[in-house]
């Protein structure tokens, strides 16, 4: 059956031949084995010479010397492996057995050998082969008979129950065979000793016989040959994988994930490996000191016991004396015959044949070679274990998974969000796309991707097709490539709006973390002047309000520094020599402080409307209420014109009342005499407006005409408590500053002599006039400030500057009426002023002066 | 009063933004080191370095009894008409309504 198997199979294993060499980590042993079994059949040499081309005759000489082998007896094709290995191996063993005694006698295998290595391709380590390979096959071969225990009689059921052990065993965890190992290397001697004295009679006749079987000469050849380690674990393990697998033989090393069918036939060599691990050790070492025949296959194997494992070197040493005395006598009478020791036999002659440094190097090398084989064991000590398809499908999954996190989700927006939080895909992402530009196309990408991805699911298309390994591998490939281009088409950009979904996906990464909160700034002018407006219905939030009004100084500022800015950047005023584009320049640079001015107008919100219930009232006053505020004035009034200079005048005339500095500082109660000084906060903002709002209203007013006077005066005659406002120094001030700018007009007017240009202006001045006078008689004694308490402070200037401005315009009875009104404050002042210090006293007497002076009269009269 | 107010940006663009509202108003300074100061902000920066006018500043300081566990909080006010605070003791700054 085996042989009928190899000989099918040699057309394929001879394709894997050539390969066999090439493959550095694992040397073919198969390849070499089919081959040279092929060869073996009939003639070696032939074989090897018509390697390539001549596979069919070959099978046809292997069938002939087959039958001739086996007889005629029919024999199957239909191999069971999982099933009837068992019932073969006791063939298998046989066959080994076989081998064993037929190994060659010492004289041919080394010609053999040598002629082997040069065809087989393992021409590299052709002349240094052999020996090792010889001295391999003792060790190898001896070993399953040291897993036997030594009573067994037959060596042939030695090796054919190890075989049978190893296969009817799948697999060996890697403990299994440490142990095995362990316990061989403690064994070997025992062994060798067995196998010397226990194989020799059977070993003779089938060397005998050996002549004879057609096809077991090809074992002697195969073996010898073998210059590698592994050739002999080959070997041992090629014993039953050829009856197994006539055809496969040769690959399953190659291609370990041929099959379920690989995981069987590679326990053997798993098996075997300890064993020749074991075996390699002692070549290193016995190399020199085999000097004669006999002697050195037994000092191999006592070498090899303290060798291999020190520790039970001292238990060993007994057993290896045993061995020891036990070869002597058998040694010498069955030397030649042993055929399990064929090989360490001849070895000794052919090392003897070679040079000591040759020697040495060789086995230097084949310790090497057996390390890594050793190595490459251990690596594949699991090969074959998937099919190809398993593993496709293990890789699918696992890229399934770098694509996405949720592997069942099929809706569409599912994915995404999945692989958002995917860390391994953001990497698989990062390393495999480019920066994504689309953001559009990723979605239908994605849930293709993802669609494809549930593959293996019913409904799907690809479920159609067979199984097969290539569907597999296409899949695989189809499903990187969407990979890869779903991760090129992942969008860029921080967020992700998928369609109909009200949630926004964000990405991040280091540089720009996902934003938590996604806070859309309002449409920043619109919704300003919008909640300006509404500010006042927001009447009972005093901290809104406040905050707006913050706000809107704070714009008015920034509107302010951009005009200064933009003021600094004028080009030179244009004449006739401009060049155009300069005077374009310029025109542009008016359009812009055109738009500048407007904007800062917009923000000082002199015109907004008035809403009477708000608590600051008007936003404009809210402004110029605070301290900030006021001292905007001045910068502001550099920047408009004059139109918008009278339109802030009349609104603070208009609404002076509300005015904080008029509002505050006036008494509560405008029928309670009782002067009372304003809080300390508030004269504060009462000096700061006196210092940094008036001026800029001063300035205008000295320019005004006598008609925006009296347009003024009437407004706040009309429109405002004179008599509260009377009591505050901010409305005493600008009261003056009307009627002295009157005054004035007419004192120029009068100056020129052109009086009565106007007259009927004069005649609503002079009726203004007199409807304050008349408004002011009564409140006269209460304006000043109260000055009982700290007379040398009292800051009754402006009092005094009123009361003269009013003098000058009014006429001898309203003076008669000033006088009356004043005369105690003014006698009080001169009292105070004797008994302060002369500088204090010297200055509130010219504050008296002023109104003194006035009236035509001086405090120096008063005084004597 | 249209538009034309485009180039104007937007007051509050950022927390620091709100401490500019404050400028020029009375604010109440928390520190470290249990210190509040209270005073007119003239000036800040993004480190949070303020300049302070008419500064009051209260330091708590805390006298354990190891006998009476009570805990004696001592107050201790200065006057400062003008006042240089480094940020990295500033702790927080809040606008104070004055009266």
């Amino acid at each position: 059956m085996s042989f009928f198997g190899f000989d099918t199979s040699l057309p394929k294993d001879r394709g894997h031949n050539p390969k066999a060499p090439g493959f550095s980590l694992a040397p073919d042993p198969f390849a070499g084995l089919s081959s040279r079994t092929g060869g073996g059949e009939k003639e070696v040499l032939d074989f090897e010479d018509t390697y390539d081309g001549l596979g069919d005759q070959l099978d046809e000489t292997g069938d002939a010397f087959n039958d001739d082998t086996f007889g005629e007896e029919p024999v199957g094709k239909d191999f069971d492996f999982s099933g009837q290995t068992s019932k073969i191996s006791g063939t298998m063993q046989e066959e080994q057995a076989f081998f064993d005694a037929r190994q060659p006698p010492p004289k041919m295998s080394p010609q053999k050998l040598a002629a082997k290595p040069v065809r087989s391709g393992y021409e590299g380590y052709k002349q240094a082969d052999y020996i090792p390979s010889l001295e391999v096959n003792a060790s190898l071969w001896g070993m399953p008979s040291k897993a036997k225990s030594p009573d067994l009689s037959a060596s042939h059921r030695q090796q054919s129950s190890g075989p049978s052990v190893q296969i009817g065993r799948k697999m060996m965890s890697l403990e299994e065979v440490e142990a095995a190992m362990r316990s061989q290397s403690q064994k070997p001697a025992a062994v060798q000793q067995s196998a010397a004295q226990h194989l020799p009679p059977p070993s003779q006749p089938i060397s005998q016989a050996f002549p004879q079987g057609l096809s077991l000469p090809g074992y002697p050849t195969f073996s010898a040959p073998s210059p590698q380690v592994d050739t002999t674990q080959q070997r041992a393990s090629g014993g039953p994988q050829m009856l197994q697998r006539p055809t496969k033989a040769s690959d399953q090393q190659v291609l370990p994930h041929n099959g379920a069918q690989g995981v069987q036939a590679q326990t053997p060599q798993i098996l075997q490996r300890p064993s020749q691990s074991q075996a390699q050790p002692p070549t290193l070492t016995p190399g020199p000191q085999a000097s004669s025949n006999r002697a050195s296959p037994q000092s191999i194997q006592i070498l090899q016991n303290p060798n291999r494992v020190p520790g039970p070197a001292a238990v060993q040493p007994p057993q290896v004396a045993e061995g020891v005395g036990g070869m002597a006598p058998t040694g010498p009478t069955h030397g030649r015959g042993l055929s399990g020791q064929v090989p360490i036999v001849t070895r000794p002659e052919q090392l003897l044949g070679l040079s000591e440094d040759e020697r040495a190097a060789f086995l230097l090398e084949d310790a090497r070679r057996a390390k890594r084989n050793h190595k490459i064991y251990l690596l594949s000590k699991d090969n074959g274990l998937m099919t190809p398809q398993d593993k496709n499908f293990i890789t699918r999954i696992q890229l399934q998974q770098l694509v996405t996190a949720t592997g069942n989700v099929i809706d569409e927006h599912g994915p995404e969000a999945a692989l958002n939080e995917d860390f391994y895909y953001q990497v698989h992402a990062q390393i495999r796309g480019p920066p994504r530009q689309n953001p559009h196309q990723p979605l239908s990408q994605f849930a293709q991707t993802y669609l494809f991805q549930t593959g293996g699911r019913p409904g799907n298309a690809n479920r159609r097709h067979p199984r097969g390994g290539e569907n597999h591998v296409q899949r695989m490939e189809q499903q990187v490539q969407r990979a890869v281009e779903a991760a090129k088409l992942k969008p860029k950009n921080k967020q992700l709006v998928i369609e109909g979904s009200l949630g926004k996906i964000s990405f991040s990464n280091a540089k720009t973390p996902k934003p938590l909160l996604n806070i859309k700034r309002p449409e920043s002018r619109d919704l300003r002047s919008q909640s300006g407006t509404h500010v006042p219905t927001r009447s009972n939030d005093s901290v809104a309000t406040r905050r707006q009004t913050l706000k809107d100084i704070e714009r008015l500022y920034m509107t302010l520094m951009a005009m200064e800015d933009h003021e600094r950047r004028m080009p030179p005023p244009p004449n006739e020599e401009t060049p155009a584009d300069l005077i374009q320049e310029h025109i542009e640079w008016r359009q812009k402080m055109q738009e500048l001015n407007q904007s800062l107008w917009n923000d000082l919100k002199v015109m907004e409307p008035i809403d009477p219930n708000s608590p600051i009232g008007h936003p404009f006053m809210a402004i110029l209420s605070l301290p900030k505020g006021k001292k905007v004035i001045p910068r502001v009034f550099r920047h408009i014109d004059d139109q918008q200079r009278i339109t802030i005048l009349t609104m603070i005339c208009l609404y002076l009342d509300q005015l904080d500095v008029v509002r505050l500082a006036a008494p509560a109660d405008p029928n309670d005499t009782t002067a009372t000084l304003p809080p300390p906060a508030v004269r504060d903002s009462v000096e700061l407006f006196s210092q940094a709002v008036m001026p800029s209203l001063f300035g205008y007013v000295n320019d005004a005409p006598l008609q925006i006077v009296v347009g003024l005066l009437g407004l706040l005659l009309d429109r405002v408590n004179t008599a509260l406002i009377l009591r505050t120094k901010v409305g005493l001030a600008i009261l003056t500053m009307l009627v002295s700018r009157a005054e004035l007009i007419k004192q120029a007017t009068s100056a020129q002599s052109t009086q009565g240009i106007n007259e009927r202006e004069w005649q609503q001045w002079n009726a203004l006039y007199n409807q304050l006078f008349d408004k002011a008689e009564p409140v006269l004694p209460y304006i000043f400030p109260p000055s009982t308490n700290h007379p040398s402070d009292a800051d009754d200037v402006h009092v005094w500057q009123f009361l003269a401005a009013m003098a000058v315009g009014a006429n001898e009875d309203q003076q008669r009426r000033l006088v009356v009104a004043v005369k105690d404050c003014v006698n009080d002042t001169v009292e105070q002023s004797k008994a302060l210090p002369p500088e204090i006293a010297g200055r509130r007497l010219g504050n008296v002066n002023l109104f003194m002076r006035a009236i035509g009269l001086d405090v120096d009269l008063l005084q004597r | 009063m249209a538009d034309a107010d485009n180039d104007a940006a937007p007051t509050v663009q950022e927390p620091l933004d709100l401490v500019r509202l404050s400028l020029d108003e009375i604010v109440f300074v928390k520190l470290r080191g249990d210190r509040e100061l209270k005073g007119r902000l003239h000036a800040y920066d993004s480190h949070c370095n303020l300049v302070l006018g008419d500064v009051e500043e209260t330091i708590y300081t805390y006298d354990e009894d190891e006998e009476e566990e009570q805990q004696d909080v001592r107050i201790m006010k200065k006057q400062s008409e003008m006042l240089f605070v480094r940020g990295d003791s500033v702790v927080l700054i809040s606008p104070q309504p004055s009266s």
